[in-house]
């Protein structure tokens, strides 16, 4: 099985790509661009989100992974569109001379990209949705939820309020999700018109910290979420939630809550398995121990952790976007630390193998058929 | 009314690699948009939303900074040398 993965890094993103996923080849690409999200569409095109606290964002295509070229549009929000000022504080929005922008809401990055349906979606900071439907040419906003009647509540969080996942359902356009830090999991039935906050059994209405949510297109109703405040299943569409830690490490909160705290998550299509990366907690944000740990479920009653070719010693943190899977079989896992390091898994997970180190810090991880 | 500008690396690519490129204008700001007219990708960099320069960008107009705030108000001359780059920091 050809794989190429697109992992994106500040200085630019680094395309690992294997015939037989033991060998990797590794060039560099869209250099001096932090490399935020990528996505591929139905032709196979991969799409590249970079974002620079000095031109903005921008959304570089490629039909080969060598050869990039900038699209002439990407997600912006309306000169009339207000923006939060906590949320400016926060990513720094402001000029070298420390003065705040005043007043509007900014596109400052491209948290994830997701096709689906036909159309490219984008998750963007400050928090919002777009759509382009014609591959990136030209975007819209979805008003629905970047309207949001809870808008006003929603607050940022440590990395600033940031739309992060997109998730569609494969049988039901009309039928997706979201997820904002710090504000929660949202889900529309009708196209992106309107969006219903879905935190029932995590805590309150809007207001949570969601940082991952993965689930299968195909069943889409099971939702695996890893929250700040532990890892979650839905069976029903996120109406409500209980949580499943079983076999994971729990850890205490800063605030003193007790949980399984992390951030990225994946899910291998063909056997279902959900795989996270539990950090010690939001005061340190490393591996229990320093032992880098995957955990893998096949139906969140029990975690299994899976240590073999991961290293002791590793004090480092995985990040939302940086885990991903290529729905080959068996499924490949791949994910990129905040250290630059990026391992494989060619056997669902029992296995791992580092294929990339020296890159900066690694934001996004996207597994593609090449 | 021509002038020349230079874009940073990273830029380029929106161009075709063209690292000068001759614009029309009596101010930064003008020539900008001239340049944003002409090639809309490099427009998403040199304005953010709400039509503002974006605040980061530095230009030496003839070897003299020129802040963001200031380029509006500008003033260059025919055959002027405008080069962009930005505030830097880290690592």
């Amino acid at each position: 099985m050809s794989v190429a993965l697109v992992v994106g890094t500040p200085k630019g993103a680094a395309i690992l790509a294997s015939k037989d996923r033991k060998n990797w080849s590794e060039r560099f690409v869209l250099q001096g661009w932090p490399v935020t999200a990528s996505a591929q569409d139905d032709k196979g095109r991969i799409y590249a989100a970079v974002n620079s606290p000095s031109y903005g964002v921008a959304i570089f295509v490629s039909d080969d992974l060598e050869n990039w070229k900038q699209l002439s549009a990407a997600p912006r929000y309306r000169p009339e569109d207000r923006g939060n000022p906590e949320h400016h504080r926060i990513v720094g929005q402001m000029d070298f001379e420390g003065k705040l922008k005043s007043g509007g809401r900014f596109v400052d990055q491209i948290w994830t990209l997701h096709w689906a349906h036909g159309a490219l979606y984008a998750g963007v900071s400050e928090a919002g949705l777009f759509v382009s439907r014609d591959r990136g040419e030209s975007w819209q906003p979805v008003d629905g939820f970047n309207e949001h009647p809870t808008r006003a509540t929603w607050q940022p969080g440590f990395g600033g309020l940031g739309a992060h996942t997109i998730l569609s359902d494969a049988k039901n356009p009309n039928r997706m999700w979201a997820g904002v830090s710090a504000a929660g999991f949202f889900r529309t039935d009708d196209g992106g018109k309107t969006w219903a906050a879905k935190n029932d059994g995590v805590n309150g209405d809007t207001g949570q910290c969601v940082h991952s949510v993965t689930h299968d297109p195909r069943n889409a109703n099971v939702l695996f979420r890893q929250e700040h405040r532990g890892v979650h299943r839905s069976d029903d569409g996120g109406d409500t939630w209980r949580v499943i830690e079983d076999g994971l490490p729990v850890c205490e909160l800063s605030d003193g809550h007790r949980c399984s705290f992390g951030f990225a998550s994946a899910i291998d299509l063909k056997t279902r398995n959900v795989f996270v990366v539990p950090l010690e907690g939001d005061n340190f944000r490393f591996p229990r121990g320093g032992q880098l740990a995957v955990y893998r479920t096949g139906d969140g009653a029990r975690w299994q952790p899976l240590t073999d070719g991961l290293p002791a010693n590793c004090f480092t943190a995985v990040l939302r976007g940086a885990m991903a899977a290529d729905q080959g079989d068996p499924g490949g896992i791949y994910f990129g630390t905040a250290s630059g390091t990026v391992y494989a898994s060619a056997d669902c997970g029992d296995r791992w193998k580092e294929i990339a180190s020296g890159l900066s810090r690694i934001t996004s991880v996207g597994a593609y058929s090449a | 009314m021509t002038v020349r500008v230079q874009l940073p690396p990273v830029l380029r690519n929106a161009v075709g690699g063209e690292r000068w490129l001759e614009a029309d204008g009596t101010s930064i700001a003008a020539a900008l948009s001239d340049l944003a007219h002409r090639h809309p990708a490099l427009g998403l960099h040199f304005f953010d939303e709400q039509g503002a320069i974006r605040r980061n960008i530095i230009f030496l107009h003839d070897g003299t900074m020129i802040r963001a705030a200031e380029a509006l108000a500008h003033r260059v001359n025919p055959g002027d040398e405008i080069v962009l780059t930005n505030a830097l920091a880290g690592g």
